[in-house]
């Protein structure tokens, strides 16, 4: 990845980040908190699968980005580093 | 699961020989038949199966408060004799044995809120009468229903009933899936189907206190939070049996649950699922004996 994408990854994190507090109403914890390639479910953050559904809607309403693939979405979601990558790879197709 | 917990004892109540039994009774002697031996089948569960009676017990208390042993034990048996008939009927339907007139109010108005969106909606039911029999109605919606349950683990039951079956318009969703149910419902919603939820009994989910008949009992708000993300409505259904072999299916209450910019979200969803437990204090003041949840939902 060349640092033009790196950048723009990182800018991703920081804006999902800033997403995730604020939509997920997370209690106590502020964006700068959240570790980059940290765990969205279960461990890590903690988040549950009402979560879940909140985070569909963010990603369609901020990035216009849909998961229609089942499998695709659970990989997708599994940390905030795999979803700020999803965003980057498909954002620009 | 607990062996000795009351959920995995419900999902283990009912087997093959007694399917058969109903199943040659309402051949031989029709409905009637097939009800008048449920009453000793009643009887039975009644005096020896306690955790059922402790679930219905719940419901009758707060239904009926200050009833006395003797009468509340007399409910709950009514209770089961209810449940049971709608089970019959329910089995009669599949087997094709009885025609059952099932009258629907509100499914106009339901049609109506389908053609003028792209979303789907949500179908918010209870343990309440013979919802399954009741969702059969929705064919003439030509949408697919997806209904989140889970998986009957009880084959004699999944046979007899036809619980876990897909028809050509039902999909079933597992709750247990985790993600891959959330996808699933996301997905439906997205493509203008309906999504069926049952919302009486929170499981392992987050709830919310409401009051509910007299008392503060435990919803489960996850369809509220679906509907509030996606924009889309929930349509309350009300399944009841009005006599022999008649059904009403009652769609006619919408909510539109949104979030509220002063509260956090969990608080603005709590009006809309007080408004879901008054529908069903409502409809248990009409149906007293129509009321499945077999579950003490005001213990959190």
């Amino acid at each position: 990845m060349d640092e033009h994408n790196e950048q723009e990854l990182a800018e991703i994190r920081k804006v999902l980040k800033e997403l995730l507090v604020t939509n997920l109403n997370l209690e106590d914890i502020e964006p700068e908190q959240i570790k980059d390639d940290e765990i969205l479910f279960g461990q890590g953050l903690g988040l549950d699968s009402l979560d879940a559904v909140e985070i569909v809607v963010l990603l369609q309403r901020n990035f216009g980005l849909e998961v229609k693939d089942m499998k695709e979405g659970k990989k997708i979601f599994y940390s905030l580093d795999t979803l700020a990558r999803y965003v980057l790879e498909n954002r620009k197709q | 699961m607990d062996k000795k917990s009351p959920e995995f004892q419900e999902r283990h109540r009912g087997n093959a020989l007694g399917f058969w039994i109903f199943g040659f009774f309402l051949r031989i002697f029709g409905l009637r038949g097939a009800y008048g031996f449920l009453h000793f089948v009643c009887l039975y569960y009644l005096l020896f199966d306690r955790p059922a009676v402790a679930g219905a017990d719940a419901y009758i208390q707060r239904r009926f408060p200050g009833g006395g042993f003797i009468r509340s034990r007399w409910r709950v048996y009514r209770l089961f004799i209810s449940q049971g008939k709608q089970l019959i009927d329910r089995y009669a339907a599949i087997a094709g044995l009885v025609q059952f007139n099932i009258k629907a109010e509100g499914e106009e108005q339901l049609a109506e809120l389908l053609r003028n969106r792209k979303e789907g909606l949500i179908l918010l039911t209870a343990h309440i009468g013979n919802w399954q029999v009741a969702l059969t109605t929705l064919r003439n919606l030509n949408r697919t229903v997806h209904l989140v349950m889970r998986p009957e683990d009880n084959e004699a039951v999944a046979r007899a009933l036809s619980l876990s079956r897909e028809s050509d318009f039902i999909r079933i969703i597992s709750p247990e899936a985790d993600l891959d149910g959330v996808f699933q419902i996301m997905n439906a919603l997205k493509q203008g189907d309906v999504v069926s939820i049952m919302g009486d009994r929170k499981y392992d989910f987050d709830a919310i206190d409401v009051s509910f008949l007299g008392a503060m009992a435990y919803f489960p708000y996850g369809a509220f939070v679906i509907a509030a993300a996606v924009g889309c409505p929930v349509v309350v259904l009300l399944p009841a049996k009005l006599s022999h072999k008649k059904y009403l299916i009652d769609v006619h209450n919408v909510l539109q649950p949104c979030y509220s910019g002063a509260a956090g979200k969990k608080e603005s969803l709590r009006p809309y699922v007080q408004e879901f437990s008054n529908i069903l204090s409502n409809y248990v003041e009409h149906y007293p004996y129509q009321c499945f949840l077999f579950h003490d939902v005001w213990r959190n």
